[in-house]
């Protein structure tokens, strides 16, 4: 199933544009959807998780409208927010199967071998009797998980799963929702450049509302190849660097710093090429050197 | 300062909030509300100004009640903020000592309740001089009067409010907390008083428990005179500053606690004492998680199905979750458990009648146990202030612990959680019914009462209280669902209760208009619950109705997601318009139409509704268009021939009559001014020669006939009419209790049905500001004692006292009732399946009522000792409440022996009943040949009476005396001639019976503060109308002039004035005809008393300051008394006047009491001459004396009846 989003609009009543013509079609798999924070993400998120209003576009899901048939597509959704909560004093089996009973699953024995399934599968079958208020982060955000796949979800829609978790917890977690990408359209958020490279066939780069890129990371960097040309510098000499060339990035390394320039040649000496990865992607676009902000750019020129 | 800097940030922030200001107005409107709807015509008809000091300090301590519920959301916002939102961490790792971080924001608590507070002289102010006071009551502007009570009253209040409210949120970590907080401090402060005064009788001890100075205030000022209630200021003194400093001491102890207990501490999941509870989980290690699953996922494929089975279950599985949540909570069930042992313990203490405990049964208990939704005069308006509470909690529960959005984003329509938290809130609801009935079955267990009446109690519990609840709870959960903002639905919620609550007073009187209000349905056992439960259930239909409708209304604007603006939440409100919905919720608007449409046929078409003051209008109509008819001669009513028939199957009633009308003037008379009764139809008023209606109909209940001649003096004239009683489909007000015809049992009374003669002064409006209100001059309420002397006509005047006329009427009534009326019954029979009973006066009678009913009648004879005629003691009643029935008939016969000695024979012929009349009331009531006495009285208990006190026999001894009373004038001074004589014979009657002890008993009971308290500033006995005068002050008078001079004398003054009016019809008797046969038999040596006692309203302040004694050496005991002594008169302004005194009183001197009587053996009892101020006395003794001192028994009128006698000091 393929979920169309067309010129969709949002303006908060503090004046924020949160989301500008956001048009994208997003297939079954993984989809990633990197932005920095604010970028308007989550807003986009909770659109298609039925709980916010566009003001102006269309959302499909095949043949569902999303903002008008929002009772037929919750029945085929798992929404896993950024932040929530749990009743601190209810265990997760109780939880779990009330959650199941609102996704109607009505049938007691079935709700109990879901309820079963999902929390072995997030491996929580051994603490489901302890209270949720006990729970460690990454426990509580694996209970999310269970409760978003809850009915087999057609759409998942996954907010910053990943912030908050410990490195080994963020792995567990990742190779949760590739498995998942399998069966259904995930959408997953995120800041973290890696999470999207790991695990999705697409992506779409979106900052300020706006949706900069859409592309196949593999495919995006390939294209980058030739591109990116990096130099270790001395931390006073950037400001020059930055002066001459087009900086993307740059990051700390035994006290010295690296940088990644974008250029269709070779700058000069001192800067060799360097391998792209899905950051040099990511920050070439913010940058404005590929994407849609490249074109804004040169008119601003 | 941090502290300063914490406290200004706070202030600055709370200073800007809404969740401020929404209490300030609230408070603002309780306070003008209360000014305007309380204290107005309070202040016309009591003289005082309307913004005295008094009423200042009144409506300050009102509304700070008002305020700590209202206002307990800011301590509790501002202690519990940072944990709520997840700032204590920043905050509480800030370089911050706990005093300073406690400290600051407690003193915002402080300073912005002050400034809420500050709406309550605002809202006084705006009440008294906005447009439409009456500017006479304006007293001048005093800064002082506000400033007095913010400080002393309203400030100390918050602080110890605050404080309590703080301590509970902060260490509870839950902003709501505070409210509960609030209603402990409230239950705890209230529950104490209610202990202090009912077990221990010790009100000194409650007024220093009054942490709220609500009734400190009431005692401070209940002696103060309407000049001290103008312009006195409260003053930071005695009782006052005593539980001022006490509660001060209280809340810096919470305060101090809140600061021990309180720590920097990441907030733990479960309570302190969990740990000894749930050790196991506790320590149960928390298993890191291994490895996740490497493969796809996979979940069984389980159907989801959507259709009504799986919505029942969620509604079901939402239910059970919600009441698990309210019934586990701490505010929640648990609350039952201290109240139902309060109720259980208190509650029995509270079943009595002036001290005579009450048979606690079912329908009684019951009364304690339920109230209308509407009724703000009861302790169960905690149950809906809960519900509000539960609600709020329910609706937020997924939002508060940040499960919203999984929730919203579930494929559950709106009406899902909606319905499931509504049952899951009526199912707690349900178990405070069941807990309801199980405290009233262990009260009627603590008092050994063994016939519960279950089917009666589920009925009433479960059939008609928890309905109502039920239609509140879902008012609750709607107005917390459609609002945004938890406090604010908080606050919303609270709103549209009050305006419940006090929707009367807002002056908003139909039903139809106030969410949940129905016609009040009674049950009494006589009555059960007769014709009150249709209306009510119309009305109860209707409302739930409407709960239909503003579920639609929940569901289309429920909040979901995250829009919260109005205009989104619109538009989703118009995706929701599904087909189900639409079609529900036009069933429910049409259920609405339908069925208010049908309850305003019922209660505007069929029957007239008046607002009440519409009310008030019609009266002042009915004054203005006939007042001037008050002085034309009309011919009096001399005699009634009445044919009654009582259809107590179709509660309806039919009167035909026949008055005979005498022209007892010098001049012929022309024109009849009749006035039927304004509750039933009179039709078919014919003369018996031309008269022809020359008023056109006006709804007025005034009619004026031209007669084709006019009466001649001496002349009698017949005048036939119908009346018609027969229910109209139902009325807006509850069931009439004075005009009530019902399957099992019928009751009115003659001035209720039939008409009179002339314009009736009675509907007039009296009070002065209702007067003042509808244009109408001032009027005294009664007429003067000068102008009932002068033999002014008074017919009209008072709807109880009309002329006295010969009586004669068949009444018919169903086969299996019984029906009686006043007189002799000449005839009993049956005929065409009905009873009919012919009764007839032997005497005049003036008013009189018809009773009908499946009475079983006890029979006896009594006949005069000295010989004469003997008469027929009938007693009715329900044939389940004979229990006093042997104590009454006694009462009866000693009265009949005790007043025919003192007064002369039984004046109403062969015959005197008893007749029990359907009701919730308590008294009983007499005319001529009936005494009636409601169900109530059948529930006295004299047996368990710690004071061994026989009350029912001391009440119907006094309605016998009644049947002796002299037909007096509708005057000043009338009450003496009627209750004070009343209750001066039934002294006699009781001391006759029972001896002098139990005598003593009563007339303590008389002395006691209530129910009826004293009354300083009044007119002397003779021109007095106050119940105090009239019920205390009177018989005490009288029974001192007989101790002085001997009850012969005062029995045979009396006589005097009884006797005329046994053959001849002579104009009613006033209190100086009495007065005037007391100056005779007075001694010369006395009249000063008689005159003190009548003539003047003089109190005496008699106190013995100490009493000694020593031991003669011949053995004797010589006592040494120093006494004080003053006497006073009193106006009724409130002004005293020093009398100097020279007098004899009775001085005593008693050996040690036995156990229970005041006294032990008299040792001296002698009348000594006193002077006005302090003075010895020694007297000598035979005995050891144990208590000595002056007018040992209360004789004299002295309100300080603790210090007359002291304990003897024995010397040397």
């Amino acid at each position: 199933m393929e979920l169309q989003i067309r010129d969709v609009s949002k303006t908060y009543p503090n004046g924020v544009q949160a989301l500008k013509d956001v048009t994208l079609t997003i297939p079954a798999g993984m989809y990633g959807l990197l932005g920095p924070n604010g970028a308007g993400k989550s807003t986009l998120m909770r659109i298609l998780a039925t709980l916010q209003e566009p003001d102006a576009g269309t959302i499909h899901l095949g043949d569902l409208d999303v903002v008008r048939q929002k009772d037929a597509v919750r029945q085929t959704l798992g929404y896993l927010p950024q932040e929530f909560g749990v009743y601190p004093r209810v265990n997760a089996e109780e939880l779990l199967s009330h959650f199941a009973l609102l996704k109607g699953i009505g049938e007691r024995r079935a709700r109990k071998e879901v309820v079963e399934a999902l929390l072995r599968q997030t491996n929580l079958w051994e603490v489901r009797r302890q209270k949720l208020g006990g729970y460690s982060g990454g426990m509580r955000q694996r209970f999310g998980v269970a409760v978003a796949l809850l009915g087999n979800p057609k759409l998942l829609i996954v907010d910053e799963p990943t912030a908050g978790l410990d490195p080994a917890e963020r792995v567990r977690f990742l190779n949760l929702l590739s498995a998942l990408g399998e069966n259904s359209a995930v959408i997953l958020s995120t800041h973290i450049v890696e999470d999207v490279s790991e695990l999705c066939t697409r992506m779409a780069i979106i900052d300020r509302g706006e949706i900069l890129l859409e592309a196949e990371p593999l495919g995006a960097i390939d294209e980058m190849k030739g591109r990116i040309w990096r130099s270790v510098i001395d931390k006073g000499a950037l400001d020059g660097v930055e002066r001459e060339h087009a900086v993307i990035s740059t990051r700390l390394l035994g006290g010295r710093t690296v940088v990644n320039v974008y250029g269709g040649t070779h700058p000069g000496a001192g800067w060799e090429p360097a391998e792209p990865d899905l950051k040099d992607v990511y920050f070439s676009t913010m940058a404005g050197h590929i994407g849609r902000r490249r074109g804004q750019l040169e008119v601003a020129a | 300062m941090k502290l300063l800097g914490i406290f200004r940030f706070e202030f600055a922030y709370q200073v800007r909030r809404l969740s401020t200001w929404l209490p300030f107005a609230a408070l603002a409107v309780v306070a003008f509300l209360f000014i305007r709807e309380n204290v107005v015509t309070d202040a016309l008809y009591a003289d005082f100004y309307l913004n005295s000091p008094y009423i200042i300090a009144v409506a300050t301590v009102f509304c700070g009640l008002f305020w700590l519920l209202v206002a307990a959301g800011v301590a509790g916002e501002i202690a519990a903020r940072d944990v709520e939102t997840g700032m204590h961490p920043l905050t509480y790792t800030a370089p911050v000592r706990k005093a300073e971080y406690l400290g600051g924001r407690f003193l915002a608590v402080l300073a912005i309740n002050a400034l809420i507070l500050l709406a309550v002289p605002l809202g006084v102010v705006l009440a008294v001089y906005a447009s439409g006071v009456d500017a006479q009551i304006i007293g001048p502007f005093r800064p002082a009067a506000y400033l007095t009570a913010f400080a002393f009253l309203a400030l100390p209040n918050a602080f110890l409010g605050a404080a309590v409210q703080f301590a509970w949120a902060t260490l509870g970590r839950r902003s709501v907390a505070s409210y509960v907080g609030s209603v402990m401090l409230f239950g705890v402060v209230y529950g104490g008083i209610f202990a202090v005064m009912y077990f221990l009788e010790n009100q000194a001890l409650a007024v220093l428990l009054d942490a709220f100075a609500h009734l400190t205030i009431v005692d401070m000022t209940l002696g103060w005179t309407p000049i001290e209630k103008s312009t006195r200021l409260i003053g930071l003194e005695g009782a006052l500053l005593r539980s001022r400093l006490l509660w001060f001491g209280i809340a810096v102890a919470a305060l101090a606690f809140t600061w021990a207990r309180f720590r920097f501490e990441h907030l733990a999941v479960r309570p302190w004492w969990s740990r000894f509870l749930r050790r196991r989980d506790a320590h149960a290690p928390t298993p890191a998680g291994g490895e996740l699953a490497r493969g796809p996922i996979s979940v069984p494929r389980v159907p989801q199905t959507f259709g009504w089975a799986t919505r029942a279950r969620q509604v079901m599985d939402i239910a059970w979750t919600s009441f698990r949540v309210i019934a586990r909570s701490r505010g929640g069930l648990i609350v039952t458990v201290p109240m139902a042992v309060i109720a259980v313990m208190v509650l029995p203490e509270h079943m009595q009648d002036q001290g005579t405990p009450l048979l606690p049964r079912t329908e009684y208990v019951l009364s304690f146990l339920t109230a209308s939704l509407t009724n703000p005069f009861t302790v169960w308006v905690i149950i809906p202030m809960l519900t509000l509470l539960w609600g709020g909690e329910l609706v937020w529960r997924e939002r508060e612990a940040g499960l919203g959005e999984i929730t919203d984003a579930a494929p559950v329509p709106e009406w899902v959680p909606f319905l499931g938290k509504f049952l899951g809130l009526g199912g707690v609801l349900a178990v405070w019914m069941a807990v309801l009935m199980m405290i009233g079955i262990l009260i009627q267990l603590s008092l050994d009462y063994h016939r519960f009446e279950m089917g009666l109690y589920v009925k009433v519990l479960f059939g008609l209280q928890l309905p109502q609840y039920l239609l509140f709870a879902a008012l609750a959960l709607v107005v917390q669902g459609l609002v945004s903002q938890k406090y604010v639905g908080h606050f919303a919620a609270l709103i549209v209760y009050a305006f419940i609550l006090f929707a009367g007073q807002l002056g908003i009187g139909h039903k139809l208009l106030v969410y949940g209000a129905a016609p009040d349905w009674y049950y009494t056992d006589m009555r059960g619950f007769g014709p009150s439960l249709g209306p009510w259930r119309w009305f109860m239909l209707y409302w739930a109705a409407w709960a239909l409708l503003l579920a639609v209304v929940a569901r289309l604007l429920w909040v979901r997601g995250l829009e919260r603006g109005a205009r989104v939440r619109l538009r989703l409100a118009r995706g929701r318009f599904t087909r189900g919905t639409i079609v529900f919720g036009a069933a429910a608007a049409g259920l609405v139409l339908g069925l208010g449409g049908f309850i305003f046929y019922n209660t505007n078409v069929l029957n007239t509704y008046r607002s009440a003051a519409g009310v008030l209008e019609v009266r002042a109509e009915y004054e203005r268009r006939y007042g001037r008819y008050a002085d034309v001669p009309q011919p009096r009513l001399a005699e009634a021939q009445l044919r009654v028939d009582i259809h107590p199957r179709r509660r309806a009633a039919e009167i035909r009559g026949t008055y005979h009308l005498v022209n007892n003037t010098a001049a012929p008379i022309g024109t009849i001014h009749l006035a039927p009764a304004p509750s039933v139809r009179t039709t078919a008023v014919t003369f018996d020669r031309p008269a022809r209606r020359v008023n056109a109909e006006d709804g007025l209940w005034h009619h004026v006939y031209a007669l084709g001649t006019p009466l001649q003096p001496g002349d009698s004239l017949r005048l036939s009419f119908t009346v018609h009683h027969a229910p109209r489909g139902f009325r807006n007000g509850a069931f009439d209790p004075v005009l009530s015809v019902t399957e099992a049992s019928t009751y009115f009374r003659s001035q209720d049905v039939l008409p009179a003669i002339g314009y009736q002064a009675a509907r007039e409006l009296l009070k002065p500001g209702e007067r003042r209100a509808n244009g109408l001059a001032a009027r005294a309420l009664v007429p003067t004692l000068a102008d009932a002397e002068a033999g002014q006509d008074i017919t009209g005047q008072s709807m109880s006292t009309r002329e006295r006329i010969a009586f004669e009427a068949v009444i018919g009534t169903d086969a299996d009732q019984v029906a009686v009326a006043p007189g002799t019954l000449r005839r009993a029979w049956t005929e065409g399946g009905r009873r009919y009973f012919h009764y007839a006066t032997e005497a005049r009678i003036g008013s009189y009522s018809f009773f009908s009913a499946r009475y079983a009648v006890h029979e006896e004879r009594w006949t005069p000792a000295g010989g004469g005629e003997p008469v027929t003691i009938q007693v009715y009643h329900h044939p389940a409440h004979a229990a006093n029935l042997q104590r009454m008939l006694r009462s009866v016969r000693a009265s009949l022996d005790y007043n025919t000695r003192a007064f002369g024979p039984y004046p109403h012929g062969p015959v005197i009943r008893l007749v029990e009349n359907p009701g919730r009331g308590m008294g009983a009531h007499a005319e001529a040949t009936t005494i009636d006495y409601t169900e109530g009285f059948s529930r006295y208990n004299p047996g368990g009476d710690p004071r061994g006190l026989d009350m029912p026999f001391a009440v119907i001894a006094h309605e016998m005396a009644h049947q002796w009373q002299v037909p007096h004038a509708y005057a000043e001074g009338a009450p003496l001639l009627s209750e004070s004589f009343a209750w001066y014979a039934a002294m006699g009657a009781v001391e006759e019976t029972y001896g002098r002890e139990h005598l003593e008993r009563l007339r303590r009971f008389f002395r006691q503060p209530g129910p009826i308290p004293p009354i300083r500033q009044s007119a002397p006995l003779l021109r007095a109308l106050d119940p105090y005068a009239a019920y205390r002050k009177g018989p005490s008078a009288l029974f001192a002039m007989s101790e002085y001079m001997g009850e012969q004398r005062v029995n045979l003054a009396f006589r005097r004035v009884i006797e005329p009016h046994r053959t001849a019809s002579l104009p009613g008797a006033t209190s100086m005809d009495l007065y005037r046969e007391l100056q005779a038999v007075t001694p010369d040596s006395l009249r000063y008393l008689l005159q003190d006692l009548f003539a003047a309203n003089t109190f005496w302040e008699l106190a013995t300051e100490r009493a000694s004694a020593k031991q003669t050496a011949a053995g004797a005991w010589e006592v040494t008394l120093r006494i004080k002594a003053r006497k006073v008169t009193v106006d009724p302004a409130g002004k005293e006047t020093e009398v100097a005194m020279d007098e004899w009183i009775p001085v005593g001197v008693f050996a040690p009491t036995g156990q229970g009587a005041d006294f032990g053996e008299t040792l001296y009892l002698r009348s000594h001459r006193i002077r006005s101020g302090p003075q010895t006395l020694t007297v000598t003794v035979p005995k050891r004396p144990s208590d000595a001192g002056i007018d040992p028994y209360l004789l004299l009128i002295d309100l300080e009846r603790f210090d007359n006698v002291e304990e003897v000091e024995i010397e040397g």
